[in-house]
């Protein structure tokens, strides 16, 4: 591993903790070096990392026999399953509950006593769900706001990292704390702000998918926005310079090179935007009001919305089914978001 | 140094974005121009005339109700034209939403609700007297007064809700002459809980308040007219309902960890045999596979046990351009026996048109509950009300929980009669 | 030589696939190329179409005040793209367009109506609550009949062509002419038409339904005897108004007992002797709202438990979620462990779900008698998780972390990424042990990329109001307090139950304290930025 001239310029980090604090262990200083080497090589090393760690692994002392192995990957599994079934009773309940048909949501202990899919039949046959319809607006919606926000988003992220231009620092901040205002009133205001805007262009107002998108768009700067600040930062300014020196302009480095070397942290975003939308109903139920052109999450809310009247069965059975496309698209995404493809995509 | 050419990637990105947006824009609204014309095929026939200048009419429903009314609501549309579009909103968001939204552009014409919100919405200055003239005769008394709010009409009724008391005929034959009958007759069948009410952390004075009335303390009084009367709060006089209350929490035959949840799962397992509820939960019971009979409330005292009666209707928008199309929706429509009757067969709850009523009653759960709410008093729909629901049912959780009934109880009339002076 | 795959380094090092779209365009470093620059003219002119095409529909809508806005921003947008130059605008502009319309427009809407009496009754404009009134006052005759109805036209004047219920004679009347007789043709005991007047058809009813609405036919000259309206086009009735506006003087009269009703200035209609009608309308009041936020007596007595209580919440909700989320994050971060793709997409699973669901499971799961906890997992218990004070706040803490860990999983999955393993492996090679390695070299740095979302998250959980409310409402409930407060309420539940009581509906108050409850947020927020030097300059 030679280092390169850009790993050896390496200065994006003198703001960074580990920078900031020479010495405090031996290696530290080594340590800046191979990060700025590691991040200027657009996570390449990721591609030896699996050959490397493997071999290391091989050799790590711990033994041989079950002991040995839970010193040396076991624990993890250990704690894998611990907090898998920490992640999943909750969930399982619910599950139980879908496959129960009339099944309450609470006051049963006993998971899984009855194995019917009846519930999901239920949603997807009853003419008052359109179920399929609120999929496709839900994933629709769901997926024209991520991509938005991981655009609007990286734009922002790209100049505040890249660029010195004065309010810079007040820019940031503003970002964050615009998202700390209470939004006790946000529906009021949203509704009215909607339905002003139908009345002058008729498919941004009430009912309409894309006035959903805008709205959630307005939120696309903010906390997402500094976690990819954060990621930039990583990414040290030599290679701006060293593409600038051969001629690229700004865009071309945003477009081709940055924004493959953050690959996993617009995957990160866009995933969390997309939950985000999926499971949001308070903004979504003041726009979409129409059953044929609710979300998932607002259709969904509306099962249940009357105690009384609520078909837990029914709505745990729509919940999963829901959770299914999230859980896709987090598996879809999840080579970008540790780091395997990112190597690849740059070979 | 920046290169002018390089800057053309970002010359339009708001362009882009708009691009981008109106495109899922585009797509969504051809979505639903082909959606809207599948849902309505009869309208293509009548809106041809003048009909959709003849206006279309928004109508607010709670989902459960949505597919209901969209039937009746494309039959209205053939014979007059006028399209009915109906919505379906959250049962919990309604009555905000149509007090923040209901004076704005794109607000309902008609909002499906409960007759409890005629205060507020009267208060608010969004819900429209509505004039019955001789058809009020053909409605029941209870929806009747149910819906008149200070001597006016604001609401069409189409269905009234009581609890009773469900019960599983295997378990128990018989139905039951008094509440101890009923504990009794459970507990030698060898149920540990033969009788389930919802309750919760908080109480729910709902479904406590049958029995609170067979003690002789209704909440409010009544004027002259028969409205109730903020100024006579009766509630002073539940203290000997606070001692049988207590006595129950403590026996453990009304509790509060009993949920609307766990009653209903352990009727439907055969775990108690009576179960004090309204006509939404029958469906749940037979499909569990348990026979049910339904029985008026059995009364812990020899007064009977009258349940509050809530009665579901259609409120018209002081401010929509269409309140003359909206009333003959209601009043002309809705308000008709074969409406009714279509309505209640679709939800199963007890129709509020008398007409529409005795038929229904040829089921024998519609004829229970119609039964069970022979004794059945409106919900009060005054203001006022608001403040005492803020205390009551804690009020009751406590006082099943444990603590001392008589001072629990004082404490919730100096509580509400502070609040109701202020 | 994975190296070489740099982009930055191609010129000089060995030629690499990637290098390869960077040195076909290598061209354009010399001068500005017509390529790109065509681009952004076609997509600025698109966008200028778009604009050009909204402003002529603002100007058919006679929408000046919007119209002004939409060229002025537009002129903006095209200077900063055409213009050379002024390069961080142009990467934010496109967020801050939408973050400007949107989020910015309920911050201003907020402060907006913290300064008015917008509440229960106070939710109208004046003319609408005006309207209101009198409509709420239009009685029926006592036992007055019924009068089957036909709407007539003459030219653009319409009338009330009834049936007299009482003496069978046909009448009509207009807005000036009170009933008269007349002669026409009558079915089924309505009058269907008359001669010199057209029979309105129902559609043609529709068509002008808010003018047949408000018509007033008088009855007869005598005002006393009511006046005749229908509401449905079929049948009339005979009203009298309970009250009359008198538009140039701006009073309600009470027709029956002579009381004068004046604009009180509160947003509602006064008479001399202190009687408001209701409803009333919003207007402006002022910093009363603030006034009443500082001095609000019923939140007094819990505030100083509350807030503190909203400080460990916040507080620990963020150390728990990030605790957990982190430690996870790094466990399975291992490249090459088996199975670790199933562990992560399990760990996201409870952030699929909706959350007021799963905030339903587990207050099922947390019942006393019947739940999960004690049940199965504590052998038949009876703990009481949600009665408890204490208990009930732990309840709620872990439920919150359940709901809030995935994200901060995901979230610290992607920032480790930027940290190469090679770190670690480097210090554990000088001698530093695994959680060294850890805390001193792979923790700093994930802390440099996070840390602002830390905080973010403290504001986020400050203001959690859904997680309270749905589980635990707030409860268990103080009896003693005035309001119905309880030992799991944070500010922002508490401010929801002072400005949403009952029926009542402030909201007004409640903008005014989120105003107040954001400027703590924010000064909180701000201090620890500076501390955690999270705004440092990276070069």
């Amino acid at each position: 591993m030679s280092a390169t001239p850009s790993a050896a310029s390496g200065g994006s980090l003198s703001g960074s903790p580990a920078g900031s604090r020479p010495g405090t262990l031996p290696g530290t200083a080594r340590g800046t070096t191979t990060r700025g080497e590691h991040a200027a090589s657009g996570t390449v090393g990721a591609l030896e990392a699996p050959v490397e760690s493997a071999s290391a692994r091989a050799t790590r002392p711990g033994g041989r026999g079950p002991l040995g192995w839970l010193r040396r990957a076991g624990w993890r599994h250990v704690i894998g399953i611990v907090f898998s079934l920490y992640a999943l009773l909750p969930i399982a309940y619910i599950v139980s509950v879908s496959l129960k048909p009339h099944g309450t949501l609470t006051g049963s202990n006993e998971l899984f006593i009855e194995f019917s899919f009846e519930s999901y039949a239920r949603v997807l046959s009853d003419p008052a769900h359109p179920f399929g319809q609120w999929f496709l607006n839900s994933l629709l919606v769901g997926l024209c706001t991520a991509a938005g926000t991981v655009f609007l988003g990286a734009l922002a992220a790209y100049s505040f990292s890249r660029m010195r231009f004065r309010g810079r620092r007040m820019g940031l901040l503003s970002l964050i704390l615009l998202q700390m205002f209470p939004q006790l009133l946000a529906v009021v205001a949203v509704f009215l702000l909607v339905s002003k805007l139908g009345t002058i262009v008729p498919w941004l107002g009430v009912n309409s998918p894309a006035a959903l998108i805008a709205v959630y768009l307005g939120g696309a700067l903010g906390v997402n926005t500094y976690l990819m600040y954060g990621f930039f930062n990583t990414v040290p300014m030599s290679i701006d310079e060293a593409a600038k020196l051969d001629g690229a302009g700004h865009a071309r480095i945003f477009f081709t090179i940055i924004l493959r070397l953050v690959a996993p942290i617009l995957a990160v975003v866009g995933l969390l935007s997309f939950i985000a939308t999926m499971n949001d109903f308070v903004i979504s139920s003041v726009i979409l009001v129409d059953p044929q052109k609710q979300t998932l999450a607002v259709g969904l809310y509306n099962m249940v919305s009357n105690p009384n009247y609520a078909d837990w069965s029914a709505f745990a059975a729509g919940a999963v089914m829901a959770a299914l496309p999230v859980v896709i698209i987090f598996v879809a995404l999840q080579r970008y978001i540790v780091g395997g493809l990112t190597a690849g995509s740059v070979k | 140094m920046v290169n002018k050419s390089q800057l053309a990637g970002f010359g339009a990105l708001a362009a882009a974005t708009a691009l981008a947006l109106s495109a899922c824009g585009g797509s969504g609204s051809g979505a639903a121009s082909s959606s809207s014309d599948s849902s309505a095929p009869a309208s293509s026939s009548s809106s041809s005339a003048p009909a959709s200048a003849a206006g279309s009419l928004t109508v607010w429903v709670d989902s459960e109700r949505a597919s209901a009314l969209k039937d009746v609501a494309a039959d209205y549309e053939k014979n007059t034209g006028i399209a009915v579009k109906i919505v379906s909103k959250a049962t919990d968001k309604i009555k905000d939403d149509f007090t923040q939204q209901g004076s704005a552009a794109g607000g309902p014409d008609v909002v499906m609700g409960a007759h409890d919100w005629i205060g507020e919405l009267v208060k608010n200055g969004i819900a429209a007297p509505i004039e019955l003239g001789d058809k009020s005769a053909d409605f029941s008394d209870v929806a009747i007064k149910a819906s008149t709010y200070q001597g006016k009409t604001y609401m069409l009724p189409y269905a009234v809700e009581n609890l009773a008391l469900l019960r599983n005929t295997e378990l128990a034959p018989e139905a039951p002459s008094s509440f101890d009958d009923m504990i009794a007759t459970g507990t030698k069948a060898g149920l540990k809980q033969p009788f389930v009410v919802q309750q919760g952390k908080e109480g729910d004075p709902y479904h406590l308040y049958p029995f609170q009335t067979a003690f002789g303390a209704p909440v409010f009084g009544t004027d002259a007219n028969g409205d109730y009367d903020a100024s006579q709060l009766l509630l002073g006089q539940g203290t000997k309902f606070a001692d049988w209350l207590s006595e129950q929490g403590k026996a453990g035959t009304i509790s509060t960890e009993i949920t609307g949840d766990i009653a209903a799962d352990k009727f439907a397992k055969g775990q108690a045999a009576y179960w004090l509820t309204g006509p939404w939960n029958v469906k749940a019971a037979e499909a569990a596979g348990i026979k049910i009979a339904v029985d008026p409330i059995p009364s812990p005292t020899d007064q009977p046990a009258a349940p509050f009666a809530g009665v579901k209707g259609f409120f018209i928008n002081e401010h929509s351009e269409n309140k003359l199309a909206a009333t003959d929706f209601l009043v002309n429509y809705i308000g008709t026996e074969p409406v009714q009757t279509k309505l209640f067969e679709s939800s199963a709850v007890l129709p509020a048109l008398t007409a529409a009523a005795d038929k229904a009653a040829s089921d024998p759960v519609i004829a229970g509950f119609q039964k069970a709410g022979e004794n059945a008093v409106p919900m009060p729909a005054i203001p006022e009300m608001g403040v005492v629901f803020e205390n009551w049912g804690v009020a009751e959780a406590a006082i099943l929980d444990g603590k001392d009934a008589q001072k629990t109880w004082n404490d919730l009339v100096t509580k509400v009669e502070k609040a109701i002076a202020q | 030589m994975t190296q070489t795959a740099e982009p930055g380094q191609a010129p000089s090092g060995t030629p690499a696939p990637t290098a390869r779209p960077e040195r076909r365009r290598r061209g354009d470093r010399v001068g500005p190329s017509l390529g790109p620059f065509i681009l952004k003219l076609v997509l600025v002119g698109l966008f200028d179409a778009l604009v050009l095409l909204l402003l002529m529909l603002l100007l058919g809508k006679r929408e000046w005040t919007i119209f002004g806005v939409v060229l002025v921003a537009a002129a903006a947008i095209n200077v900063i793209y055409l213009k050379k130059g002024a390069l961080p605008a142009k990467y934010l502009t496109p967020g801050v367009v939408f973050l400007l319309i949107f989020q910015i427009f309920t911050l201003v809407y907020t402060c907006y109506v913290a300064f008015t009496n917008y509440s229960s009754g106070h939710v109208l404009s004046k003319p609408e609550a005006v309207q209101a009134l009198l409509s709420q006052n239009q009685t029926r005759v006592p036992d007055s009949p019924a009068y089957p109805l036909t709407v007539v036209s003459k030219g653009s004047e319409l009338g009330f062509l009834v049936v007299d219920p009482v003496t069978g004679q046909a009448q009509l009347g207009t807005e000036s002419r009170p009933l008269t007789d007349v002669q026409a043709e009558i079915t089924d005991g309505k009058a269907v038409s008359t001669d010199g007047w057209q029979s309105l058809t129902f559609a043609e009813i529709l068509a002008k339904q808010n003018e047949i609405f408000s018509l007033v036919v008088p009855r007869s000259d005598d005002a006393a005897d009511g006046t005749l309206r229908t509401q449905d086009g079929r049948t009339g009735y005979q009203f009298v108004s309970g009250l009359s506006y008198d538009a140039d003087a701006g009073t309600l009269t009470d027709t029956a007992q002579g009381t004068v009703y004046t604009d009180g200035g509160k947003g509602a209609f006064v008479s001399s002797s202190g009687e408001t009608l209701m409803p009333g309308w919003s207007v402006n009041v002022g910093t009363e709202n603030f006034t009443r936020a500082f001095t609000e007596e019923s939140i007094r007595g819990p505030l100083l438990k509350v807030t503190l209580w909203t400080f460990a919440f916040a507080l620990l909700s963020v150390a728990t979620t990030f605790g957990l989320g982190m430690f996870l994050a790094v466990v399975f971060n291992k490249k090459g462990m088996r199975g670790r793709k199933i562990y992560q997409a399990i760990m996201i699973l409870p952030y699929a779900f909706p959350a007021f669901l799963a905030a339903m499971v587990w207050a099922g799961m947390y019942s006393k008698s019947y739940g999960f906890f004690n049940q199965v997992l504590l052998g038949g218990a009876s703990i009481p998780w949600l009665e408890d004070p204490t208990l009930a706040k732990i309840a709620v803490l872990m439920l919150n972390l359940w709901l809030g860990f995935p994200y901060m999983f995901l979230v610290c999955l992607g920032a480790l990424q930027s940290i190469p393993d090679e770190l670690e492996e480097a210090a554990k090679t000088d001698g530093a042990s695994a959680w060294q390695a850890f805390r001193l070299i792979k923790f700093p740095l994930l802390l440099v990329s996070v840390a602002p979302l830390l905080i973010a998250s403290f504001a986020f959980n400050f203001n959690n109001f859904n997680v309270i409310y749905m589980l635990t409402g707030g409860g268990p409930r103080d009896m003693d307090a005035a309001i119905p407060v309880g030992e799991t309420d944070i500010l922002i539940s508490l401010v929801y139950k002072v400005a949403f009581t009952g029926q009542e509906r402030d909201y007004g108050l409640a903008s005014a304290f989120s105003i107040i409850i954001f400027v703590i947020v924010a000064v909180i927020s701000i201090v620890s930025f500076r501390r955690t030097k999270a705004l440092e300059e990276v070069n």
